[in-house]
């Protein structure tokens, strides 16, 4: 919408610094308002040696308060451009390559194991986290040229893995890391120059770098071919870009926090105000993304004042940055080619044997969950039923629902994977998870002694609602694959940013909501319990049906068309399908699981490979990965409890690293 | 318990009626205070040792001791681990005929009812309108106390800890009285979130309640969410230049070292003026020994002398 607005050629020369005045001097009115108030006009002079209260406050609160806001959004805004041109993506962003939550988890581990480190070295410690996760994202996209999609694939996975481990991290000690949500929600709040003193510096080297490279990252513009043939190093070339955008986006992050969407909103702005050179898009971009957060971060200064609880800018920026991603969405231009997967089309000799196999051992775990366990004797196998009896309704009901679950989003990712034809593509990654999480957090909020039954309306309402924008954005496209699996993304972070503002402000309810959000599996009852299942085994028992859909589309749209399939109606089938699958199974294990992206490739490890035992061997192993993770949450540090998703994240994400450095 | 498993069934039942049949005003069974008693909270727990009882099990036991302390903890209590999911097995394993809970342990009632009664009791809560229209948690904590006497039949060690905190809080106001204008200075009680966040702590909180009674003034005037307090960032600490600092120990890993570089900080009146104090552990979401401890932690850190 705003692109058609968009003016083209020498007009787009005023509309740029228009734009950028337009949000500047409302900033700057308000900063020099807010100095004003602090200090009168006339004292301002004495600002460069500060000597009343009055005058230290505004010469070491105020204006490093807005020289960050500036500093930060340049940086970001350069980063990003610099993401987008080299990764040809308009939805890059520096959050997509896993620094932040690279350098959220060095500083909690840092918190915990070594905090004499974070004396003087907070800012090197998640510098450090930062670029271990950003190359291990480089790493496993590695093999795939880091072309696009998976870079930022790989990005969400080691984002999310980070978070996981965060997050449990803070479970564990409640109390002691509340600062890790003040600084994880970007806060801009200073106290002195010395934030300001380390990002300055290493934002003009990245500025630096940007201008030697310069000249060959306009080449890219040509395309890969033409480039080459001019003779430019293009590996070399997209990892040195890379390299100064992560270097950008880390020291930021490091220095004051993690302010995500502004490095999508830079460029994304600069663009529809018809920035259309390099030379363009990397002036504009930082200026519009400064000037932005300077906005931001001044209004949210004004709202503070009226409500009296500091918001965390970070958090708004992302607020109002997710959204943008869906308005981005419909301009994306589809990938073809770069995921069709490969129909194999070896078989294992006697497939439903292992299955039957696999069966079997579903059941030995379900037993030793129900039997085996610590209490306040210490481990204890209970065989004997009548002593069982009382322990049943807490260990059954739990293991029910995550066998049930684990089943359930198994099934959801097979067809996902099958349907996009995306080996990567899963409900988590779908944003249903996230689109029921919604949900349910905004009941917790609203009604907050609500009973368990409004939470399953709340989330199973949000779900529906990602899905009916899935299907709006998705019927525009024919339901291309990569749209909607970032239309996931976005809504996934739009997810995380309502967690990050509502965690913020240290309320008590924000751990009932991370347990939750991480997969606890605490609150569910024998009628929970009961529902899930009954769920589970119609949608699961509806599977063998689509069988005959899920081995001809990934043979590609017009195979599928010549054998007879309608493929709007079968898609749309599919995805009310895995919908229904995905809600059911978030709500009681949350929304971040690896499950339904892993359960699938390890039914094909077993050698599963026709469509149907495929299935069968992805529910089963999914259902068992489930259980075990459950019930090893509630053991490792009991009588405390770890949440089964989170456990099944530790147990998978290394996994689904491992299958995203296999070549295809 | 163990035994009974050896006696058989029928003389057992005997045993039981005969019981029932001489016990005097046998009705009574229904008001037998509870013996096994189980605290999900940390403020109950500490009002519950206070009155002599001592919990079967509770609720975090490790963060009971760093950020309670006192009354102590016996050894032998049970850990249920955390007090947002308690572990339930274990709780139904002790065979507890009581469990204490407050209203955010609300979403876990119809879990715990399945093991034994839950008593609700609410110091903090949020307004059902969603308005701040007050709380005054050293009332609520009073009530409390009365209420949790009557649950273990220790009606009158209740009233006397009701008695010999109010005792407390007369001679620590006329210990503070004695000790002039200075110990009377405005005062933030904060706990350090990070080096540039604070929460601090007023009007609906139970520090508030103790600062009224001791007859000090509270230095931050803003706004509070129903646990009383707020989140601020330190230069809003200026307002009240005459204002003394206390901050609550512990402190986040970092903190102390680098706020004594930071410029803001160290221009901050109480700063300049040496009148920043860490103040020991104390429940800040906590009931009437909370308050007594409290009290006493301002009498020592105001006037340099235990009370």
């Amino acid at each position: 919408m705003l692109a058609s607005l968009s003016l083209r050629g020498r007009d787009s020369r005023a509309l740029l610094p228009a734009l950028f005045l337009l949000l500047l001097l409302p900033a700057l009115a308000m900063a020099v308002h807010g100095l004003n108030d602090r200090l009168p006009m006339r004292e301002w002079p004495a600002l460069l040696a500060p000597h009343t209260l009055p005058q230290i406050i505004a010469s070491a609160s105020l204006l490093p308060r807005s020289l960050a806001a500036l500093l930060c959004g340049a940086a970001l805004g350069l980063a990003g451009a610099l993401f987008q041109h080299v990764l040809r993506n308009r939805m890059a962003a520096p959050e997509t390559v896993g620094t932040a939550g690279g350098a959220q988890l060095a500083l909690a581990l840092t918190t915990l194991f070594a905090p004499s480190l974070l004396d003087g070295g907070r800012v090197w410690v998640a510098f450090g986290g930062g670029l271990i996760a950003v190359a291990l994202v480089f790493a496993l996209a590695w093999r795939q040229k880091l072309e696009p999609l998976p870079l930022i694939l790989a990005g969400m996975i080691v984002t999310l893995y980070c978070g996981a481990l965060g997050s449990a991290l803070i479970l564990m000690n409640e109390q002691y890391l509340v600062s890790l949500f003040v600084w994880g929600s970007g806060s801009l709040v200073q106290n002195d120059w010395s934030a300001i003193r380390l990002l300055a510096p290493m934002l003009a080297a990245g500025m630096m770098a940007c201008l030697v490279l310069l000249r060959p990252l306009v080449l890219l513009e040509l395309g890969d071919e033409a480039a080459r043939s001019l003779g430019v190093p293009l590996f070399a070339l997209r990892a040195a870009a890379l390299a100064v955008a992560v270097f950008l986006s880390t020291a930021v992050i490091s220095s004051i926090g993690l302010f995500g969407f502004i490095g999508l909103a830079g460029p994304t702005l600069a663009s529809f105000a018809g920035a259309r050179t390099l030379r363009q898009r990397l002036l504009w971009s930082p200026l519009l993304a400064m000037a932005l957060l300077w906005l931001t971060d001044q209004t949210v200064q004004q709202i503070d004042r009226l409500l009296g609880d500091p918001l965390p800018t970070g958090a708004i920026t992302a607020l109002f940055g997710a959204p943008l991603i869906l308005l981005l969405l419909p301009q994306m231009k589809a990938h073809g080619g770069l995921w069709q997967g490969t129909v194999s089309v070896i078989r294992s000799a006697a497939p439903w044997r292992r299955v039957i196999l696999l069966a079997m051992l579903v059941l030995a775990a379900a037993i030793v969950a129900l039997c085996w366990g610590r209490g306040p004797q210490g481990w204890r196998w209970i065989g004997d039923l009548h002593e069982l009896t009382p322990l049943l309704p807490w260990r059954l009901p739990r293991s029910a629902a995550a066998l049930a679950a684990g089943g359930l989003l198994a099934a959801a990712g097979m067809i996902l994977q099958r349907l996009t034809a995306n080996p990567m593509a899963s409900p988590e990654v779908l944003g249903i998870t996230s689109g029921a999480a919604i949900g349910m957090i905004s009941m917790l909020y609203i009604a907050p002694s609500a009973a368990g039954f409004t939470h399953v309306v709340a989330a199973s309402a949000g779900a529906l609602g990602v899905l009916l924008v899935i299907l709006l954005l998705g019927r525009r496209s024919a339901f291309s694959p990569d749209r909607i699996l970032l239309a996931g993304i976005a809504l996934g972070a739009l997810f995380d940013a309502l967690t990050a503002v509502l965690t913020a402000n240290g309320d008590p309810r924000a751990v009932i909501l991370l347990n939750w959000t991480m997969g606890s599996t605490y609150r569910v009852d024998g009628a929970q319990a009961t529902l899930t299942v009954g769920i589970a085994v119609v949608l699961l028992g509806l599977t063998p049906l689509i069988s005959r859909w899920l081995t001809i589309l990934p043979l590609g749209d017009g195979t599928s068309r010549s054998l007879g399939l309608s493929l709007g109606r079968t898609r749309l089938l599919l995805l009310i399908m895995t919908a229904a699958m995905t809600a059911t199974a978030t709500l009681v294990i949350g929304p971040l699981s690896f499950i339904g992206l892993m359960a699938p490739h390890l039914a094909r490890m077993l050698g599963l490979h026709t469509v149907p035992s495929q299935m069968a061997g992805a529910i089963l192993s999914g259902g068992l990965l489930m259980l075990a993770a459950d019930w090893a949450g509630r053991m490792v540090l009991f009588p405390f409890q770890l949440p089964a998703g989170l456990m099944a994240t530790l147990f998978g994400a290394p996994l689904v690293m491992w299958l995203l450095t296999r070549k295809r | 318990m163990a035994c009974g498993v050896f006696v058989p069934r029928a003389i057992r039942t005997l045993v039981l009626a005969v019981c029932l049949l001489l016990a005097p005003g046998s009705s009574l069974w229904a008001a037998e205070p509870a013996r096994r008693i189980v605290s999900l909270d940390w403020g109950l727990t500490e009002t519950l040792l206070a009155l002599g009882v001592v919990p079967v099990a509770v609720a975090d036991v490790p963060g009971y001791r760093g950020w309670v302390v006192e009354p102590a903890l016996p050894e032998g209590v049970v850990d249920l681990g955390s007090r947002f999911e308690p572990n339930l097995e274990q709780l139904q394993q002790l065979k507890p005929d009581l469990i204490l809970a407050t209203p955010y342990q609300n979403p876990l009632k119809p879990l715990l009812e399945q093991i034994a009664p839950v008593e609700t009791i609410a110091i903090y809560e949020e307004d059902a309108s969603g308005r701040d229209s007050g709380n005054h948690p050293l009332e609520r904590a009073v009530a409390a106390t009365r209420h949790l006497g009557s649950l273990t039949d220790r009606q009158s060690e209740a009233e006397a800890l009701i008695a010999d905190t109010d005792a407390l809080f007369l001679a620590a106001r006329q210990r503070l009285e004695t000790a002039g204008a200075e110990a009377h200075r405005p005062l933030y009680i904060a706990t350090s979130v990070d080096e540039r966040h604070v929460w601090l702590y007023a009007r609906n909180s139970l520090f508030q309640d103790v600062f009224e009674r001791l007859g000090l003034s509270n230095a931050w005037q803003a706004e509070t969410n129903f646990w009383g307090f707020s989140s601020a960032g330190y230069d809003e600490l200026a307002d009240a230049p005459e204002a003394r600092l206390l901050l609550l120990r512990p402190l986040p890993s970092g903190v102390e070292a680098s706020l004594a570089r930071n410029p803001l900080w160290n221009a901050l009146p109480f700063v300049r003026a040496q009148r920043v104090a860490l103040i020991d552990p104390v429940l800040m979401f906590g009931t009437l020994p909370a308050s007594g401890r409290f009290a006493r932690l301002l009498v020592l850190t105001l006037t340099g002398a235990p009370l």
